[in-house]
């Protein structure tokens, strides 16, 4: 029986090094598109069809779900008004599951195989960005996150064309975030936790770089997605540690790591979060709790009305309503003739004018060549009383 | 030397080693009397955390609760406890007791399949989603701190001190009481025991009780000390419990609390010291495994077992 147990704990102690090892290779696959990838023509009809890949479950559902209600309120308003009509074909991608982002890939891979789609929005990760890659540009379909910021994933090529968003890069949030570190919090030591996912060690290493130019002094460090417990981790944070940043995408694990850091006495120790964490578990947990966000004209009467219909809700996902305005109205011109295929679709995104008056985010919304936005500031907040309000 | 570092990572880890320690005893007294891995025993400490979650919601929540906050986490213990005890005991008396005569293989792959069934069902039933137990707004949790370098929170205190009263409890039971008796006997020749009147049904189904409610009070523990659980969480604490109580000794009680403590120290200095230790800390316990069994294949505190051939 001694065999036995030696031989089924080996087996789970590989089963654990090959998950691993699974999940630190998936993300990598490349497919090119296929010359004539997306030049089917389709009939428009009076509904037109756009993928949503989004988390609607899992644990980013909390953000996940408010880019939804942000996509929906977009659809409903648009309806109400056209005599055309857009429905979403819903795909979940957990975004932050244990089984990484093989979800955002099998849903990828239905849009792309359901000829009635004509672009997507979403996905709503960098490293989903990155995976689901393959699918969408092998399918010819253009695609529009609102709130992926990996700086490299338009600037690499890859998916140039295909690929656009309406949230700034994070070039430009490291930037807002190591500024307001040093100018405005006078920081002088800081700790950086990545959570090892595309975004957040490209925006760490880009924070990081920025601060020691700056003369901060700077330590750095990584968790798994998949963990819960960062007491030792916490430990070995110097006690003369000013601020702790974390770019990590899960809201309830920039809670529990707060919580943490409370409990284990570091409750005076500055954090400051980034996109992913703009959610009010986060801002919940004290007024020391910074974060950066992407810019949403508060003064916009959609913003009141999506408050007044979700009771008070977040405006993380209001990109995503930005981003469904993106791919409608690069359908809408496709399709003046009533018939529209997804090489077109692409081609009008890449178009795309929304005047600042009506782009919810307060600003011109057009791509440069990579398909980033032309315009991209970051805003930084702060946590009071539980809720964020800019400050910078 | 960094002091300060070295007592955070020795707290942490007799914390997390707790947590380890008590699911390592279900473990290894379900081997002890059956010979049997129960790889469903992980998912039976998911199931407790989720228990000890909703009895709060029921008391009011973390943040309005109906009684005292302390008299809240006893009540969610108590539930969690008997939930999963009884939990345990269905789980035996389905999936494990009509497979006892077939070969070995057949419960093995129950347990897995029980597993699998638990998860999926934990999924279904509760989401995917992480659930938050709010422990500071529970009972205000407080730092203490002995010179500058000591730090322990009430929290860590508590976790702590409730895993060595459980095993006691336990030790108590197996070596004190006629049930223990029981137990024991069964584990050293079930045949022999039941010849001599002992319910081998009984004693079996106690096992379980005893093995899953202890699961359930370290999934509590894990709520309360780390704040979050979630669905999927019961494979790698599983997986760590059953490393624990093999590199202890499996079918030892004390080498399984011996095994989590090893392994929860092993995790947090790891994690403090090593390189990449924060990411890979897995990678190092793992890796203790692996030599343990070849400097010592039976474990810290397990024995040969001579068979007849």
């Amino acid at each position: 029986m001694k065999k036995v147990v030696v031989a089924a704990t080996l087996a789970a102690a590989l089963a654990v090094l090959a998950t691993a090892a699974w999940g630190s290779t998936k993300g990598s696959s490349r497919v090119a598109a296929p010359a004539n990838a997306g030049n089917a023509l389709v009939k428009c009809g009076k509904t037109r069809s756009i993928g949503l890949l989004a988390p609607f479950t899992g644990p980013a559902a909390s953000i996940g779900i408010n880019q939804v209600h942000w996509a929906n309120f977009y659809r409903n308003a648009y309806n109400r008004s056209h005599k055309t009509k857009i429905k979403f074909v819903n795909e979940d991608t957990q975004l932050g599951s244990a089984n990484g982002t093989a979800e955002a890939v099998k849903g990828a891979q239905a849009l792309g195989s359901n000829s009635s789609v004509l672009g997507v929005v979403g996905p709503a990760g960098s490293n989903e960005v990155k995976a689901t890659t393959g699918a969408l540009k092998g399918a010819g379909l253009g695609w529009v996150s609102g709130s992926a910021t990996n700086t490299q994933i338009t600037l690499d090529g890859t998916r140039t064309g295909f690929f656009f968003r309406t949230v700034p890069p994070d070039s430009s949030q490291s930037k807002s975030v190591s500024a307001y570190i040093v100018n405005n919090l006078k920081v002088k030591r800081v700790y950086i936790i990545d959570d090892q996912e595309a975004y957040s060690t490209g925006l760490a290493d880009e924070v990081q770089a920025q601060l020691k130019a700056k003369g901060v002094s700077v330590g750095r460090d990584g968790v798994s997605q998949q963990q819960s417990d960062f007491s030792s981790l916490i430990n070995k944070i110097p006690r003369n540690n000013q601020l702790v940043y974390l770019p990590w995408q899960l809201p309830p694990k920039g809670q529990a790591f707060g919580q943490q850091m409370k409990s284990l006495g570091r409750a005076g120790t500055k954090l400051m979060g980034s996109d992913g964490l703009f959610d009010p578990l986060f801002a919940g947990l004290g007024s020391n709790v910074y974060d950066s966000f992407f810019p949403v004209n508060p003064s916009d009467a959609r913003v009141a009305a999506f408050k007044k219909l979700h009771k008070g809700t977040e405006l993380f996902g209001a990109p995503s309503y930005v981003a469904a305005q993106v791919v409608t109205g690069a359908i809408d011109r496709a399709c003046k003739n009533g018939t529209a295929s997804r090489a077109e679709v692409r081609a009008q995104i890449k178009k795309t004018k929304i005047a600042a008056s009506v782009s919810l985010l307060g600003l011109q919304v057009a791509f440069d060549k990579h398909g980033d936005m032309v315009k991209k500031p970051f805003g930084i907040y702060h946590s009071v009383k539980g809720v964020f309000v800019r400050v910078a | 030397m960094n002091w300060s570092l070295f007592f955070g990572e020795l707290v942490s880890g007799l914390t997390l080693g707790s947590i380890y320690a008590l699911i390592a005893l279900g473990y290894t007294m379900v081997y002890g009397i059956l010979k049997l891995l129960n790889f469903a025993h992980g998912d039976v400490y998911m199931v407790g955390a989720f228990i000890g979650f909703f009895v709060l919601q029921w008391l009011g929540g973390a943040l309005s609760p109906a009684v005292n906050g302390w008299v809240a986490i006893a009540i969610m213990f108590a539930v969690a406890m008997v939930g999963c005890g009884a939990l345990g005991v269905g789980i035996e008396r389905f999936a494990y007791r009509p497979l006892r005569n077939a070969p070995r293989i057949a419960p093995l792959i129950s347990a897995l399949g029980v597993s699998i069934f638990l998860q999926n069902s934990a999924l279904l039933l509760w989401g995917p989603q992480f659930r938050s137990y709010d422990t500071f707004d529970l009972i205000g949790v407080k730092s203490y701190s002995i010179g500058n370098n000591f730090f322990i929170s009430n929290i860590q205190i508590l976790t702590i001190s409730v895993s060595i009263g459980l095993t006691i409890v336990l030790a108590l039971v197996v070596s004190r009481t006629r049930t223990g008796k029981a137990m024991r006997a069964t584990s050293f020749d079930r045949d022999a025991a039941e010849m001599m009147g002992i319910s081998i049904d009984r004693v079996i189904s106690f096992t379980f009780f005893l093995g899953s409610a202890l699961a359930a009070a370290g999934g509590v523990m894990f709520g309360l000390v780390f704040g979050q659980i979630f669905s999927l969480m019961g494979f790698t604490a599983g997986l760590k419990g059953f490393t624990a109580a093999v590199v202890g000794g499996i079918g030892s009680i004390p080498g399984a609390v011996l095994g989590g403590f090893l392994i929860g120290l092993t995790e947090s200095f790891a994690t403090g010291y090593l390189p990449g230790g924060s990411v890979y800390a897995n990678l190092y316990v793992f890796a203790l495994l692996i030599v343990m069994f070849l400097i010592r294949p039976t474990g810290l505190l397990g024995s040969p077992v001579i068979q007849k051939v």
